[in-house]
């Protein structure tokens, strides 16, 4: 018999390459947070990127979603804004003698919602429900959002004056939070040589459509995780809980404020999986893993990207592979 | 040891005890009263119910039944299973009462000491069906429950009843495992393992009577009787077996007569066994019927005898009367197996005419048949001339076998020689002996079987409670002779059996009817299985297993050396499971081995790898740094991940570890690594 190679070409991941092929031909220079964006999109999670303006957060959403064929709505988040801006609102029609719902921009596939921590609280709180659900009620009537839904949220992490930060509880609906950065170099001058990088968003090719992408976000969850893998995530967990020796003392950041709940952990498991067919693996390494790790992990631990993920990789540094 | 507060227990363990407690009831419920069995089943599934409830609800505290409450309870059932019995110590009662009592416990239980009890309790009532049977299908039927209880007791070992415990479905397998490993140590023991003489205890002897001859006949008692297809014995020939007409199984002797009820007098010793040439020797294994009667072909030869070869000496299982009924020393409660000599024939040596006098002896009644017999007497004096008159005017008159004799009240003979005349054996054995004795002639009503069919998947005989038959014996020129009243109306009834020779409205058992079908083939092959069972399983006892080990010749050893062999055998076959698993574990060490070996040689080549580092991408590292052995790391890495984190089939299994152990062949050693590495 022959073995298998550990990374099989596996047709889904070669379609999923041609994906990120074609964002990475928009998105200059950002191979892994692109990655990871898609990981989290087929491991059906809600993606925030902490970043300073200027750096192409809303081009990467865009050029997802056009890679995709779905579907996408961007709100720009304000002091102002209030739930039904959102979620939409019932009008009477003077025609029909009747209250019809006029769908908000909330009812696309993909939807970015930029600089989240500028809407006050109520809005902020209506965005992540319908996150979490995948429905929205109102009036009395429970609409399902779109089959796949995927909210990339944007904050900027510098200028606080005159926003409310998203609480903990609510930070922790989005699966990953990254950081997207300044581009190197070479990137930045083929940036600054090329000009605009929007236009090319319309010589995007769809590659997929929503029903596939229900399909990839299937074959993910199917993806094997063997014993020993979770073995290794226990103990990362038990770590991040400041169980095991080690895990606490000289990191940088201080001690995590607290541990990592079991829906953490349960999305590690999805991310890494989704992560795992991206590489073209029918199951999941700890590289997996540990590449989402920082990600996932990051903005529960320490409450934003940044410092969760130095936290992140020193937590992941203090556990040995089982 | 120190006392641990009690461990309460998980809702996967209080599941576990109760899947353990229906497999455990489940066998047993035909034995048992509808009700008994309907509120034993319904108590567990109660529990299971309340379970759900309380997970539901996500309660802290779960529903519970007072302590109180349930024996109240329990002592309500004791009061209504006395009731419904009528009487309490005995099996049945017993049994039942068991039963319900394990379902309240398991109502109750909430430490895993509770837990333990209950498993113990679960397994005692597995064992109760076999108070009641030991067919081979009982056995079977244990089956589920035997594994239950492997499931059970690893549940109950769990530690923490809240983590998530094995799946059920692995535990099922591993259970159904242990016990199939353990068979062989089972089916050893059985036949080395010392047998007791006698039993440790027995079991109370129940009230209900079953079904089987009586020493009492009354008529329509044997009709009733045919109306059953259980199996009263089943004999196996060493010859070929006896023609049909010689097949006259005799059982109880009826010599005393009151007008209506034929009845046995107390068995007296002293029979003599009969002489002749047409000797033929059988085993029979009789099931039990609680009475002391063992059946012999007329006549008997020898006294019944346990074993096949037994000499003189050998220990024999009943005595013979002096009426020639064999006579068991106690009331058959288990099968019962003996070996039997019959001499075919119809007629022995009659006593002195003085103990005659009781088989002539008449009650004042039936009159109307007494004036027949007395007119017909002085037609006839001779005594055999008289039978033959007798006999014909049975066959002459419009005389009607039938299974649904029409009651007789008053004079019953009288009743159906002249009125009626429709009847079962017991009719015409009863008139027959009371128109000999009115003329004088001493006469007896013999009971028993008479006939039986041949297995032909088993090469055996069986004869059912259907064959259960009566006729009579007289004495005619200073012998017994045996005359059957019922072949001379319905012969068929001797050569073909019960079926066919009454009418076909009648209702005749299904198994009694010859050929039915295939039901008759299934019933057929079933039985021979149960009855090789039987001879090889069931009855295996310690004068059997004696037997057994004198031909293997085991008794030429002094028993320490046998003790020896027998456990040098099972510590081999405990070496063989434990090696089959040591070998498969060290698969799985074998590659941690492999790995650990690898990542030494790479640290000594300059690379190490740092704990918390994945095998892919340490594989990877070590390509960038030996791109000339890029395909073997790459290997390497593939092969490790898979056999770590993947999913794969023991095939797979030992092929990856070769590929690893021949990638790991492929690099050369730490220093010249180390000489040749890149940047």
């Amino acid at each position: 018999m022959t073995v298998r190679s550990v990374s099989q070409s596996l047709p889904t991941s070669r379609r999923l390459a041609g994906v990120l092929q074609q964002v990475a031909q928009v998105v200059v220079g950002k191979h892994e947070p692109i990655r990871l964006a898609l990981a989290c999109l087929v491991a059906r999670g809600h993606l925030l990127i902490e970043d300073i303006p200027g750096v192409g957060k809303s081009t990467l959403a865009q050029a997802l979603a056009a890679v995709l064929g779905l579907p996408y709505a961007r709100i720009q988040f304000t002091s102002d804004l209030l739930p039904a801006d959102l979620l939409g609102v019932s009008i009477f029609d003077t025609q029909s003698s009747a209250f019809r719902f006029h769908p908000g921009p909330i009812f696309h596939s993909v939807v970015l919602a930029d600089e989240i921590n500028r809407a006050p609280p109520k809005t902020q709180s209506a965005l992540l429900e319908a996150m979490e659900e995948r429905q929205v009620s109102q009036d009395g009537e429970t609409r399902p959002l779109p089959d796949p839904f995927f909210v990339i949220a944007t904050q900027n992490p510098v200028e606080q004056i005159g926003t409310n930060p998203l609480p903990e509880s609510q930070l922790d609906r989005f699966m990953l939070a990254i950081e997207l950065g300044y581009p190197d170099a070479s990137a930045e001058r083929d940036l600054l040589a090329g000009g605009d990088r929007r236009r090319h968003l319309d010589t995007i090719v769809p590659q997929a459509d929503a029903p596939t992408l229900r399909e990839w976000q299937r074959e993910a969850a199917s993806v094997h995780v063997a014993p020993a893998l979770l073995d290794y995530l226990q103990a990362i967990l038990a770590a991040s809980r400041g169980h095991a020796a080690g895990a606490r003392g000289e990191q940088p950041g201080g001690t995590p404020r607290r541990g990592l709940s079991p829906r953490a952990g349960l999305m590690l498991v999805a991310a890494a999986r989704a992560y795992a067919l991206i590489e073209g693996r029918a199951m999941v390494v700890p590289e997996d893993l540990q590449a989402v790790f920082p990600a996932v992990a990051g903005h529960r631990l320490a409450g934003g990207a940044r410092a969760g993920a130095a936290l992140a990789q020193a937590l992941l540094r203090a556990v040995p592979l089982p | 040891m120190a006392a641990s507060p009690p461990r309460p227990l998980g809702p996967a363990q209080i599941r576990a005890l109760g899947v353990l407690l229906v497999a455990a009831q489940l066998p047993l419920v035909v034995h048992l009263p509808v009700w008994v069995a309907a509120f034993g089943l319904f108590l567990a599934g109660l529990r299971f119910a309340l379970l759900r409830r309380d997970e539901r609800l996500a309660r802290l505290r779960p529903a519970r039944i007072p302590s109180w409450a349930l024996a109240l309870f329990a002592v309500a059932i004791a009061l209504a299973l006395r009731k419904s019995y009528g009487y309490f110590v005995g099996r049945d009662p017993c049994v039942a009462f068991l039963f319900v009592l394990a379902g309240i416990k398991f109502l109750e239980i909430r430490t895993t000491r509770d837990g333990t009890l209950l498993a113990c309790l679960a397994m005692f009532v597995a064992l109760t069906p076999f108070f009641y049977s030991q067919s081979l299908l009982g056995a079977l039927a244990m089956l589920p429950a035997i594994v239950a209880a492997g499931v059970a007791l690893e549940a109950l070992a769990v530690r923490d009843p809240g983590a998530a415990g094995p799946s059920i479905r692995a535990a099922w397998t591993r259970s159904a495992s242990l016990v199939a490993q353990g068979l062989p140590i089972a089916a050893g023991l059985f036949l080395v393992f010392p047998r007791l003489a006698t039993p440790l205890w027995g079991l109370p002897a129940d009230h209900a009577a079953r079904s089987g001859l009586s020493d009492r006949m009354a008529p329509g008692s044997i009709s009733e009787l045919s109306l059953s297809d259980a199996v009263a014995f089943r004999v196996s020939f060493d010859g070929p077996p006896p023609r049909p007409e010689d097949r006259y199984w005799r059982g109880p002797v009826l010599s005393l007569f009151n007008g209506r009820e034929w009845s046995a007098l107390p068995p007296r010793p002293g029979g003599s066994l009969a002489r002749g040439d047409r000797t033929i020797r059988y085993t029979v294994t009789l099931e039990p019927d609680d009475h002391r009667w063992l059946f012999a072909l007329d006549l008997p030869s020898s006294l019944p005898a346990i074993e096949a070869d037994s000499s003189v000496n050998a220990p024999k299982v009943g005595s013979l009367a002096r009426d020639l009924q064999l006579v068991a020393r106690a009331p058959v409660t288990q099968p019962l197996r003996y070996v039997q000599e019959s001499v075919l024939g119809d007629r022995h040596p009659a006593a002195s005419a003085g103990e005659l006098r009781i088989d002539a002896r008449m009650p004042p009644s039936n009159p109307r048949a007494v004036a027949f017999a007395q007119s017909l007497r002085s037609r006839y004096p001779n005594d055999r001339e008289y039978i033959g008159a007798v006999l014909r005017w049975f066959r002459d008159q419009p005389f009607h076998y039938t299974l649904q004799p029409p009651l007789l009240e008053d004079h019953p003979v009288d009743a159906f020689l002249f009125d009626t005349r429709r009847g079962f054996c017991e009719h015409f054995a009863s008139a027959f002996v009371v128109l000999l004795r009115a003329a004088g002639i001493p006469a007896r009503v013999v009971t028993g079987y008479q006939g039986g069919e041949i297995n032909p998947r088993g090469g055996y005989m069986i004869v059912r409670q259907s064959d259960a038959h009566a006729w009579a014996e007289a004495v005619v020129d200073g012998q017994w002779q045996r005359f059957d009243p019922t072949a001379v109306v319905a012969p068929s009834r001797i050569e073909r059996g019960l079926y066919g020779s009454v009418p076909a409205s009648d209702p005749v058992p299904l198994f009694a009817r010859g050929d039915t079908g295939w039901i008759n083939h299934v019933q057929l092959a079933l039985d021979a299985i149960n009855y090789r069972w039987r001879r090889n399983v069931i009855e295996f006892d310690h004068d059997r297993q004696r037997a057994l080990w004198r031909d293997w010749g085991v008794d030429r050893f002094p028993p320490w050396q046998a003790a020896m062999a027998v456990t040098a055998a099972v510590l081999a076959w405990a070496v063989a499971v434990f090696a089959t698993f040591a070998v498969r574990r060290r698969r799985g060490e074998r590659t941690a081995r492999l790995w650990s070996a690898l990542c030494r040689r790479l640290a000594r080549a300059g690379l190490p790898r740092p704990p918390w580092e994945g095998p892919i991408a340490y594989a990877g590292r070590a390509a960038q740094r030996w791109p000339q052995f890029a395909i073997a790391f790459d290997a390497i890495g593939s092969a490790y991940a898979m056999l770590r984190f993947g999913p794969v089939s023991e095939d797979e299994r030992s092929a990856l570890v070769a590929t690893l152990a021949r990638a790991i062949e492929v690099l050369p050693s730490p220093a010249s690594l180390r000489a040749t590495a890149h940047s």
